[in-house]
């Protein structure tokens, strides 16, 4: 990948064992607008800021949440470039998956793929890390299930998750708020009231 | 504290800062702003207007080659505000990038298909060592076939967003406040009104009045979409309009 001058990772160990690419990957993600995730009993619901930079862009030219196949949709915190070349590739994945099994691509395969493709780009040579969190909800027959894949491409099952800006209040609010019986119109509820949370800080 | 072997690189290359910032391509948003241009996008309600300023620095060179503003298609047109000669790498892309794409799909690229093109370019850049950000900020206008007049600015950092009034360069962000108090209550211009509202919004940040041949301006039309540069004579018309208002 990439020029041959720069075949080696510009992510490389430091004395202590951290991949402090990685975790710079990560300040990024923090300072990004809020996103969260909610599994409900029924189904998934993610949501997140979209505080635009001025009243003069359109805001019916951006949209954070999309969808990777017709039953998976992704939010991200971070840089907002980045999460797009995710999502393509993903995307490009669950029809690679459809066209091989002539089957709906299942969540978890999904995002084991997307999280190779971050994992990926903190081991070749001459690219970053990608500056995105996402938060992966879809619904197959396991089920509403919500993901969420880190900069250095390990993901995690969530009941509820949070990230970007305001991160930890977010969080505690939804561990008060959260319940496994919880239905979809509560989750949507519950993922306006911890945004409003967030909103003057 | 350990910093790893990436130290002081970050500011090199597009790697991360330690707070997770890309300093190449904050360096890249200088670098626009460094041309000493400003540019203005103004969408209205069947038309989009582009202006920016022609700066020719030496009276020996030929006027008619200094120029920002590139047609991509006959319906296509793009300001590129800052370094030149990225510039001219990313026009010459572009039109081959949407020359294909009419022989492959066989329609027209619509403008936010071109403008999420160019910024994931620029995202490339800002993710591979082997090739730096471009300088350039860029505003791609064209009429939609569904969605009607579209203005899109696309930045080093791969971001691009719809608009519907902005802009670029020097004086970016005294031009941003001034735009918004004129667009605050969605205003549907017409073709007459976009075209001195852009025009009117550049004089007054730069806070001169400018001559015809100091100024470029593109436009592109509901009733006529193909991307057409104003002559001499008619931003003089305009200018004229402009001062008699005032």
């Amino acid at each position: 990948m990439g020029d041959s001058q720069y075949s080696f990772s510009l992510t490389t160990f430091s004395p202590s064992g951290k991949l402090v690419q990685i975790e710079h990957a990560l300040m990024a993600v923090g300072s990004g607008q809020t996103s969260l995730g909610i599994k409900a009993a029924n189904g998934v619901v993610i949501a997140t800021e979209k505080k635009l930079p001025s009243i003069l862009v359109d805001e019916t030219s951006v949209q954070k949440i999309q969808l990777m196949t017709t039953n998976i949709g992704v939010v991200y915190s971070g840089m907002g470039p980045d999460s797009r070349v995710l999502v393509r590739k993903s995307r490009k994945q669950a029809q690679q998956y459809y066209r091989l099994y002539k089957e709906p691509i299942p969540v978890t395969q999904l995002v084991r793929e997307t999280a190779a493709v971050m994992q990926e780009f903190t081991q070749s040579g001459g690219v970053r890390p990608f500056g995105v969190s996402l938060l992966v909800a879809g619904y197959d027959d396991n089920g509403p299930q919500l993901f969420q894949v880190d900069p250095s491409g390990s993901y995690f099952s969530w009941k509820a998750s949070a990230m970007g800006k305001n991160v930890s209040n977010a969080k505690t609010f939804l561990e008060k708020r959260y319940t496994d019986d919880m239905e979809l119109d509560d989750a949507v509820h519950t993922a306006i009231l911890t945004l409003k949370e967030g909103y003057f800080l | 504290m350990s910093r790893g072997t990436g130290a002081g690189y970050d500011r090199h290359i597009t790697i991360f800062s330690p707070e997770g910032r890309l300093y190449q391509v904050e360096y890249a948003f200088k670098a626009v702003k460094a041309s000493g241009v400003t540019s203005i996008g103004v969408r209205g309600k069947d038309s989009v207007c582009v202006v920016t300023q022609k700066k020719v620095p030496d009276k020996l060179l030929d006027q008619t080659s200094v120029t920002h503003l590139f047609p991509i298609t006959k319906y296509l047109g793009l300001l590129a505000t800052g370094m030149t000669a990225d510039a001219r790498s990313l026009v010459q892309q572009a039109r081959n990038e949407a020359a294909e794409f009419r022989f492959k799909w066989g329609y027209e690229m619509p403008v936010d298909v071109l403008a999420k093109w160019v910024a994931d370019k620029a995202q490339i850049y800002t993710q591979h060592a082997y090739m730096r950000p471009l300088g350039v900020v860029t505003m791609i206008l064209g009429i939609d076939e569904e969605k009607g007049p579209q203005l899109f600015k696309c930045d080093p950092a791969g971001h691009f967003f719809g608009h519907k009034a902005t802009s670029a360069g020097l004086k970016e962000q005294e031009a941003i406040n001034f735009l918004e108090k004129k667009m605050k209550n969605d205003p549907a211009f017409s073709y007459e009104e976009t075209v001195q509202t852009a025009i009117s919004a550049l004089q007054s940040v730069l806070q001169e009045d400018f001559k015809a041949t100091e100024i470029e301006v593109g436009v592109v039309r509901k009733e006529d979409p193909v991307f057409r540069m104003l002559s001499t004579e008619e931003i003089d018309e305009q200018l004229t309009a402009i001062s008699e208002r005032d």
